[in-house]
This record gives C-alpha cells, sequence and structure tokens, in this order.
C-alpha cells in the first residue's frame, strides 16, 4: 500500500479554484518534489495534506489517503495525534515558525510535552539535546538556551529539521527548506535530507523552485504550472525525455555552469 | 585581457570597521582592492555576511570606508561632500534586491522612474509621460504600465522598472545588489537577458552582487570572491569552472546543484559555518574550514598574488617563495 495517495483533489480557497485535480502516489521511503514558479499552487498541495490550509482553504473533490485512510474526514483530534509524529513539516524559515520572545528551548520542550504527556520537563530537555546533536547541531545545551534570532539561518533550519523529526515521523513535508540560505549552507542542509531518508526511511516531500536541487534529491518530479500538474516523472525522464514546452523552457532557464554565457 | 585605460573605477585598500558592543569591532571589509572596467561587469560573490553588499554600497555612497579610497576617474568619491556628491551620485545608480521595498508605495511607475531625472532638473514635469513611456519600452514593458502602482506588478516587473529607474540618468556604473535572488528561475533568465541587452546598447558598467556562481559566470567579465571582509579570488568570469584555484572558491563550485551533474555522486560542502567576523583569527580568514591548512595559514595573512593576467588568489598553497 502505498504511504501517501492523493486522488484527483481539487482545492479551492472560498470562490477560487487553486489547484485542479491533482493526483500523487507516495511509497515509503521515497523523495517526490513538487516544482513550479511562484503562485502555481505547490505550497498549496502540501499545507493540504498536513491539513493547515490557511484562510477558509478547503479540499472540495477527490480524497487524500494516508496510510489507507483518508485525512480529509479526520477531528482535530486525531489531526492532533498524527501532525508531528507520523507527518511533521519544515518551514522556509525555521525561525519564522518560533516565537521570537521565548528560547528555543522554552519551545521544543513544550512541543515534545504536547505530544507526550507525562514526560518530565528534563527527560523533555534532555531528549530536544540528543535530538538537536544528531543533527548536527553541536553544543545543542547552547542552542536551546538561545532565541531564534541568535542563530544563523543554517542553525535555525536544522533546529527545525530537528523538531521535525523528533518523532521519526514517516512523511516529511519541506516546504522551501533552502531558498533562504546560502548556496554551501544549502548543500549541508540538503545532505541532511538525503541522510534523513536513509537512516530512518523517512519518505519527503519537498517543495522548490530550484530544479538543480529537485533533481538532486528526487526520485519523482512534479512540475506545476496554473494548478495544475503539467509534467510529472521521474529524474530521467523530466530531465532528458520529456517533451513537455513548459518543462523544457525551466530546465534552460536553470543556470549552469559551463553553460550559457551571454558575454 | 582587461585594457587598463578603461578602468574607471578602482578601490584600494577599503576597510570599514563598524564599532561593536563591549570596545569591539567588526570587521566588514578588509583591505579590498577591486577594478572596475568600461561596459563591463564585475561579479560579488560570497556567503550572507561576508561584506559584499557594504562593499558595493561605498560606490553608490550610502556609506563611507573607514580607510582606503575609491577613485572614479582618479578622483576619490569617499571624500565628496555637499553638492559635489549629488552630481556625483548621477554616474553610479544601483538596483536592489527587494524593488518592493525600495518604491514608494504611494507613486505611479511614471513618478517612480522620472524621479531621479525631475531631481537633476533634466525633464520638465509636462514631458514626464513621454520619458516613461520611452524607459517602459527600453525594459520590455508594455507603455500604459506608467499609470500603475509597484503593488500591481509581479516581482519580475516591478525589477524591471527599478532597471528603468537606474537606466534613467544614464550612469556609467550601475550596481545591483541580488537583483535577481527574490525571483523565479525563468524570470530571472529574462531579467539578466535585458541587463545584458542593456549593457551592450549603453556600455554601462556593471557591480552585481550573488551568492549563486552559476548564475555569476552566465554573464560576468569577472568574478571576485569575497569572504568574511576578504578577497580571496579574482578571476575572468570564464574561467571559474576551469580555473578556480582558491579552496573556497572551489568549495563554493562543489556546492551548486546542476542539471548536468552526476546525481549518484554525494554534494560537497564545507560542513561548518563561517566564523563571526567580531573575531576574525589572525591569518588566513579561511583557515578553520580548509582542508589543506598548514601551520603557516594561522601566522600570516595570505595576500593576493597575481598567477596569471587577471587572475588574482590569496592562499598559501600558491605563495611559493
Amino acid at each position: 500500500m502505498a504511504l501517501l495517495e492523493i486522488k484527483n483533489a481539487d482545492i479551492s480557497y472560498g470562490s477560487n479554484l487553486i489547484v485542479k485535480d491533482f493526483s500523487l502516489t507516495m511509497e515509503e521511503g521515497s523523495i517526490c518534489s513538487i516544482v513550479g514558479e511562484s503562485g502555481s499552487g505547490k505550497t498549496t498541495v502540501i499545507r493540504a495534506v498536513l491539513g493547515l490550509l490557511a484562510g477558509g482553504g478547503a479540499v472540495t473533490k477527490g480524497d487524500i489517503l494516508f496510510d489507507g485512510h483518508s485525512l480529509l474526514s479526520k477531528t482535530a483530534e486525531e489531526w492532533r495525534k498524527l501532525r508531528g509524529t507520523e507527518i511533521s513539516m519544515i518551514f522556509q524559515d525555521s525561525g519564522a515558525m518560533m516565537n521570537p520572545t521565548r528560547k528555543i528551548g522554552s519551545s521544543y520542550v513544550e512541543y515534545i510535552r504536547t505530544h507526550e504527556k507525562d514526560i518530565s520537563k528534563q527527560d523533555a530537555w534532555n531528549k530536544a539535546v540528543r535530538m538537536l546533536e544528531r543533527m548536527r547541531l553541536p553544543s545543542g545545551d547552547n542552542i536551546m538556551r538561545s532565541y531564534p534570532f541568535q542563530l544563523s539561518g543554517g542553525m535555525r533550519q536544522r533546529v527545525g529539521i530537528a523538531m521535525g523529526m523528533t518523532y521519526e515521523p514517516r512523511l516529511l513535508l519541506a516546504d522551501e527548506p533552502t531558498s533562504a540560505l546560502d548556496v554551501t549552507t544549502q548543500a549541508q542542509i540538503i545532505r541532511q535530507f538525503m541522510d534523513l531518508k536513509d537512516e530512518y526511511g523517512t519518505s519527503i516531500i519537498i517543495v522548490t523552485h530550484n530544479l538543480g536541487v529537485a533533481a538532486y534529491m528526487s526520485d519523482d518530479l512534479i512540475v506545476m504550472k496554473d494548478g495544475v500538474i503539467e509534467d510529472h516523472g521521474n529524474r530521467d525522464y523530466i530531465l532528458h525525455q520529456s517533451d513537455n514546452p513548459y518543462t523544457k523552457m525551466l530546465l534552460e532557464a536553470v543556470p549552469s555552469l559551463g553553460g550559457v554565457r551571454y558575454v | 585581457m582587461f585594457n587598463e585605460d578603461e578602468m574607471i573605477l578602482e578601490a584600494r585598500h577599503v576597510t570599514r570597521r563598524f564599532p561593536a558592543s563591549g570596545g569591539r569591532s567588526l570587521l566588514a571589509c578588509n583591505d579590498v582592492n577591486l577594478k572596475m572596467y568600461k561596459g563591463k561587469t564585475l561579479g560579488l560573490v560570497g556567503e550572507s555576511g561576508c561584506g559584499k553588499s557594504t562593499f558595493m554600497r561605498f560606490l553608490v555612497s550610502l556609506d563611507k570606508p573607514t580607510e582606503g579610497e575609491i577613485l572614479y576617474h582618479g578622483r576619490d568619491i569617499t571624500r565628496l561632500k555637499g553638492e559635489e556628491l549629488r552630481q556625483n551620485r548621477q554616474n553610479i545608480q544601483m538596483v536592489f534586491q527587494d524593488p518592493s521595498g525600495s518604491f514608494n508605495p504611494k507613486m505611479r511607475v511614471r513618478d517612480i522612474i522620472c524621479e531621479p531625472l525631475m531631481n537633476y532638473n533634466r525633464i520638465k514635469a509636462s514631458e514626464k509621460d513621454k520619458v516613461a513611456r520611452e524607459f517602459l519600452r527600453m525594459v520590455d514593458l508594455p507603455e500604459e504600465f506608467a499609470d500603475r502602482y509597484p503593488h500591481n506588478m509581479s516581482g519580475g516587473q516591478r525589477q524591471r522598472v527599478a532597471i528603468a529607474r537606474a537606466i534613467a540618468l544614464e550612469p556609467e556604473i550601475i550596481v545591483m545588489d541580488e537583483a535577481t535572488c527574490a525571483l523565479d528561475v525563468s524570470v530571472q533568465k529574462t531579467i539578466i537577458e535585458l541587463i545584458v541587452g542593456l549593457q551592450k546598447k549603453k556600455n554601462i558598467t556593471i557591480g552585481f552582487i550573488a551568492h549563486d556562481l552559476g548564475l555569476i559566470q552566465s554573464f560576468a567579465h569577472q568574478i571576485a570572491v569575497m569572504y568574511l571582509g576578504n578577497i580571496v579570488e579574482v578571476l575572468p568570469g570564464d574561467e571559474i569552472d576551469k580555473n578556480a584555484r582558491h579552496p573556497y572558491t572551489q568549495a563554493l563550485l562543489g556546492a551548486i546543484f546542476d542539471l548536468n551533474m552526476d546525481f549518484t555522486k554525494k554534494i560537497e560542502s564545507i560542513e561548518s559555518e563561517a566564523p563571526s567576523p567580531l573575531d576574525v583569527p589572525p591569518g588566513c580568514p579561511f583557515q578553520d574550514r580548509c582542508d589543506c591548512k598548514s601551520d603557516r595559514c594561522c601566522k600570516d595573512h595570505p595576500k593576493l598574488i597575481e598567477l596569471e593576467p587577471g587572475h588574482q588568489v590569496a592562499c598559501h598553497k600558491y605563495d611559493r617563495p
């Protein structure tokens, strides 16, 4: 059985139909990326998977199945159990997700104690530090005592990944996780995502506009345009075989070393 | 490869220290020496916080270096004052990363494009509409956009208006601070094509800040790599993929996700982060992240040495006495 299955989903905000007829099947332990220009609906799709559609958004047609069960009929209580433990999400800037007036430790301990009712504060703290260190953040204790703004962009993103991976979810949704980072930090974070898949068998859906990153990471690529799947296939197909004009246009636009020179 | 007669701007020993708490100082630019040539593009590459924007801000006189001088046609522009400074601003203009932040949201595109011209009394108010339409055509936007407000346009269109405003005064140099990094790749490509086209037509010198080496090599004539306030390598734009020597430049190249790369290979990246510019280690700034560090790197600060014409590198590996 597929881990995640989106069946012909339509997603609307109010009366505006944003995503039309979106289908996707994902096996356990695979990485899928959704690429497209801004406004093409890629973020809307992954927000729908986590039931986090903003501002009255809803799936109006089709179904989303996780592990064979529909996600659309879940109650608030069931969602709380699912989020963070089975499915979790990493945002473009993890710093913006955390309360700026609280230290990382305070947010992280609260996060753990929401999921595990009977864990003591000290145990939760230790668990968080262990997790940070596993995500290659040296001196986890120090980080727990820092405010989000005291960390660099790459470190904040690692904290976000550590939080998301605390309960070793089976599905990780990443919304432009590296677009705000430098190329060197981006390479570090992408490598970490690949390690997550190898170590924990986590499936990952990554939304990105960087086709290079998408091609490097994923088994499957989905190209979206104006809320519709424009092209879909494995890496080899998208990069070399597809004759979809939009895919080709996107590929040509990626600056490449030793590629086109205008001068 | 560059004709020294065509050099129009030279930065000499430019250093900038910002005062920090506890009597310390933050070294944003350390002894930067760069040259810009007529009609050529200088690409400045580095991680965030390495001082590349700080340096480019000196060119447009938004800030002054603590030490050093910047010679524009032989005249030091860091010491200009008053009317002289105001007149000099016509020669060097800037395009910012986020155009919406640099426009007045209450001004129409017509007024945005013509404001610099009005400031220097180059046109009369009655000519504004005609001139604005002319510049909109030049950046491939419909003429009707003259009546729009910035919020009624997409990011790429706004960036085109920002470029129109920058070329309105016919400056000799335009500084672009990550002008395309907020845009989609497809839009980015068209903006680069526009910039290159305008450069050829008007013989403009461009200083372009970027952190994507793949992008910068597609249109820069010379590339300077900056690390922690220091220029570590300067080389011709077409040689970056074959001839980069400094370990940091090579690390930047290794971190690029390219569509033609070998996908089975593990991506290479330097693991650590750049040290804080508040306490730069003595010796080579890159020592802590370098694979080929020697004892000398901890003691001596490497100087830029010329390997071949147009290619300089600051690394002890290539500095054999």
